[in-house]
């Protein structure tokens, strides 16, 4: 099992998410998402835990998230427990040493992280009641 | 289209909408208070400018609808952002937001011996002190409020909308908690915390 980011998990679930990541930087990536009709083929990646845009895919029913910063207290956390969509937030790459800190984000730490998970399959392991971790799909 | 300027009641109208991501007529005018035929006005304008698309009842905002908000918010409250009490209370409701998220948190996961698990709304000591404690965040909040409502009458349709999601929940409905998919406490707090940054133009903090 080859582990390609994990951060903390927003709920512990025995559901387990697979899809190809697509990154999600505007509202305009979200409304072109849904209009395709290929939500449910995708792993959400995202930059934040407040990431507002990201509501109406979650009440279309996306099927997992990935976030680059955020709590799980934070308001996409508290929104994916209430859909009980699976959520790995302030996600870390296991093969960099690069980390979001908060108050001095670094754009290199967001720009690596889409870059390497970005069109990769994988599946959420959210079984953890701390941890999340988002796993390659060979 | 990214300087347009809207009036009030535009203004208002695609406020809420941008807000809820996607409202019916009647949903605008129970979350502003503004009155049916006005609202349908608006939303005709708003249409015309190419600021809303309407799928079956409900209307969503196309891509230029927030700058405009911007600009328009940018005018109508340039004297409002620069009032020490309106910073005052912005800063305190930082205070008070974080307090919420974390009640919020708890209403939804229970800590056993560390680890999270779903609450089941069956122990209603637990649930009953969490309660408490976000309705006495609810009017802290609302005291904060207060300082906009004096400033644009339009904020105090916050608690109205307060008001009636706590009327459900000590109806014992506690979907009004938190629901992402109702006029719930979680959904009114966020989309007034939204506001708040637009009115003070503010971006979140992560």
């Amino acid at each position: 099992m080859t582990v390609l980011a994990e951060g903390f998990n927003a709920f512990e679930t025995k559901k387990s998410p697979e899809g190809t990541v697509k990154y999600l930087g505007s509202p305009q990536d979200v409304i072109k998402l849904l209009s395709s009709g290929k939500l449910a083929d995708h792993i959400l990646l995202v930059r934040g835990g407040t990431t507002t845009f990201l509501s109406p895919a979650l009440s279309m029913g996306a099927i997992g998230i990935i976030t680059m910063s955020g709590a799980p207290e934070s308001h996409l956390g508290i929104l994916s427990r209430e859909f009980q969509t699976p959520c790995v937030m302030t996600a870390h790459l296991t093969s960099s040493d690069s980390r979001y800190i908060v108050g001095d984000a670094d754009e290199s730490h967001f720009e690596e992280m889409a870059a390497q998970l970005e069109g990769k399959k994988v599946r959420l392991d959210v079984t953890d009641s701390e941890v999340g971790r988002v796993v390659l799909v060979d | 289209m990214t300087d347009t300027v809207l009036d009030t009641t535009q203004y208002d109208v695609l406020n809420t909408i941008a807000l809820k991501k996607m409202a019916s007529a009647q949903g605008i005018v129970d979350a502003t208070g503004v009155a049916q035929g006005d609202v349908m006005s608006a939303l005709s304008a708003l249409q015309s400018l190419g600021l809303v698309a309407t799928i079956g009842d409900q209307s969503l905002p196309m891509d230029d609808a927030v700058p405009a908000l911007v600009a328009t918010s940018n005018e109508r409250y340039a004297a409002l952002r620069i009032d020490p009490a309106v910073r005052e209370m912005a800063d305190k409701f930082e205070v008070v937001n974080g307090q919420f998220l974390t009640v919020i948190s708890s209403w939804q996961q229970i800590d056993v011996g560390g680890r999270k698990i779903t609450n089941d709304h069956t122990d209603s000591e637990y649930d009953d002190k969490i309660l408490s404690r976000l309705d006495k965040l609810v009017a802290r909040l609302i005291q904060l409020i207060d300082v906009l409502s004096e400033r644009d009458i339009r904020f105090d349709r916050y608690a109205v909308r307060f008001a009636r999601a706590n009327d459900q929940v000590v109806a014992g409905n506690l979907a009004y908690v938190s629901s992402p998919t109702i006029e719930s406490v979680h959904n009114i707090w966020f989309e007034f915390h939204e506001d708040l940054l637009r009115t003070l133009g503010r971006e979140r903090n992560e």
